[in-house]
């Protein structure tokens, strides 16, 4: 299942406030899973059975585990299978929203269970599922009449979440995309990209976020902002746009060409159209592109 | 030539990217560089440093890499560019042959290419 939509999902359901969920996702790297959330997930314990052991754990100094193998709950053999199991990071994150007392185990286990059903689709799938994912998020908010623009905007998104596992990581987490006229920048990348598709797209973050950003990219440890920083983002981008326009000529024939990025610090960018903006949440921070047509 | 007696112009905008190659040239015995950052700066360092090869971007601020190959290229026939992008269109793979650069690696780099590039043009250490 591709965790990255976890959080969309929760958000999509008013389960949580956007704000509270971002708080929790720059959280998750930071946190462990705890045995009753993996019981759940493993369908193991129910959320009154995981409530009822807590409850014990108050009053009697002993863990979890030796709780729920002491109550008949679970067998020790479930015990050792749930801690060396593998765990999805979606986990994490309902749990630290059960911790700051945003959702309970039993809302938990309800909102799991959707998400589960909503996405039955098997894990050797991740790909195609993705881009399902992917494509439904962005369908949400694209209604193109030209359907062929459409269809290379969403291979342009599909591609950018591709690339952002491929060179940042898979910890993220995308929320709804914004409409905006006018965008207040923090530190800013864009490129503009022509041909007879013409955009302009970028990504946008805070100095903090960028070092962060930037260690990843460039598998170096960065500590402060200077030169390597800024050439990790306009990288990134350029990178991204270089392989679009590399799937676009061999997919469709279509040769685009690219500008050098430009730099826009604690600047508003204003579109007589639309800027479109994807929030994008790591455990470091947030990111977020921006795409003009 | 021997690789570490060759000097290497790597002209790109990015800094990153420049260490990036910068490095791993150097863990084949590279010892001798010269940086661009725009297709003009790598035109007048190629003139003034006589690299041995050259590593160009293409999508770069003043002046783009395949102008700069052509107009390198003018000045020395015999120059050695190696375009080095992402953008590994066929047409601009076409572009990049066309104004004289012998090979095209396609970012992200990867050691192999950058071997197998540099095993074409000088000896091993």
């Amino acid at each position: 299942m591709y965790t990255q939509f976890f959080g969309n999902f929760l958000l999509s359901k008013s389960a949580v406030p956007a704000d509270k969920l971002v708080d929790a996702l720059e959280r998750q790297s930071s946190s462990y899973l705890k045995l009753g959330t993996l019981a759940i997930h493993a369908g193991l314990l129910n959320a009154s059975q995981v409530d009822a052991i807590v409850c014990r754990q108050t009053h009697e100094d002993k863990k979890f585990g030796e709780i729920a193998i002491e109550g008949g709950y679970l067998t020790k053999e479930q015990v050792d299978k749930l801690l060396s199991s593998q765990k999805p990071d979606y986990l994490l994150l309902g749990q630290i929203l059960i911790e700051d007392g945003l959702l309970t185990n039993s809302q938990f286990e309800e909102l799991l269970a959707e998400y589960q059903a909503s996405n039955e689709i098997d894990d050797l799938n991740v790909a195609n599922e993705q881009n399902d994912m992917v494509e439904k998020l962005i369908h949400k908010f694209f209604h193109f009449d030209n359907s062929d623009m459409s269809g290379k905007i969403v291979a342009y998104l599909n591609l950018l979440f591709n690339d952002i596992v491929r060179f940042i990581g898979k910890d993220f987490t995308p929320l709804n995309p914004l409409m905006k006229s006018e965008y207040m920048t923090n530190y800013c990348v864009t490129q503009k990209d022509e041909g007879l598709l013409s955009f302009n797209s970028g990504v946008d973050m805070s100095k903090s976020v960028a070092i962060a950003f930037a260690s990843r990219y460039a598998k170096e440890e960065f500590h402060e902002f200077d030169e390597y920083v800024k050439a990790s983002i306009e990288d990134f981008l350029n990178l991204h746009n270089g392989l679009f326009n590399v799937n676009m000529s061999n997919e469709f024939s279509l040769e685009l060409n690219l500008c050098p990025p430009e730099v826009h610090e604690e600047e508003k960018l204003t579109n007589a159209t639309k800027i479109y903006v994807f929030p994008i949440i790591f455990p470091f921070g947030t990111i977020h592109f921006l795409m003009e047509i | 030539m021997k690789l570490d007696e060759a000097k290497i112009l790597i002209g790109d905008d990015s800094i990153l990217a420049r260490k990036q190659l910068k490095d791993i040239i150097a863990q084949y015995g590279g010892t001798t560089f010269v940086e661009a950052a725009n297709g003009q700066e790598a035109i007048d360092k190629f003139k003034s440093d006589k690299p041995d090869i050259v590593f160009l971007d293409i999508v770069m601020p003043v002046k783009d890499g395949i102008a700069a190959v052509k107009e390198i290229r003018e000045s020395d026939p015999k120059a050695v560019i190696i375009i080095v992008s992402s953008v590994g269109t066929q047409a601009q793979l076409k572009n990049a042959i066309e104004a004289g650069a012998k090979d095209f690696i396609q970012k992200p780099l990867n050691v192999e290419q950058i071997e197998r590039v540099l095993k074409n043009y000088f000896e091993g250490r």
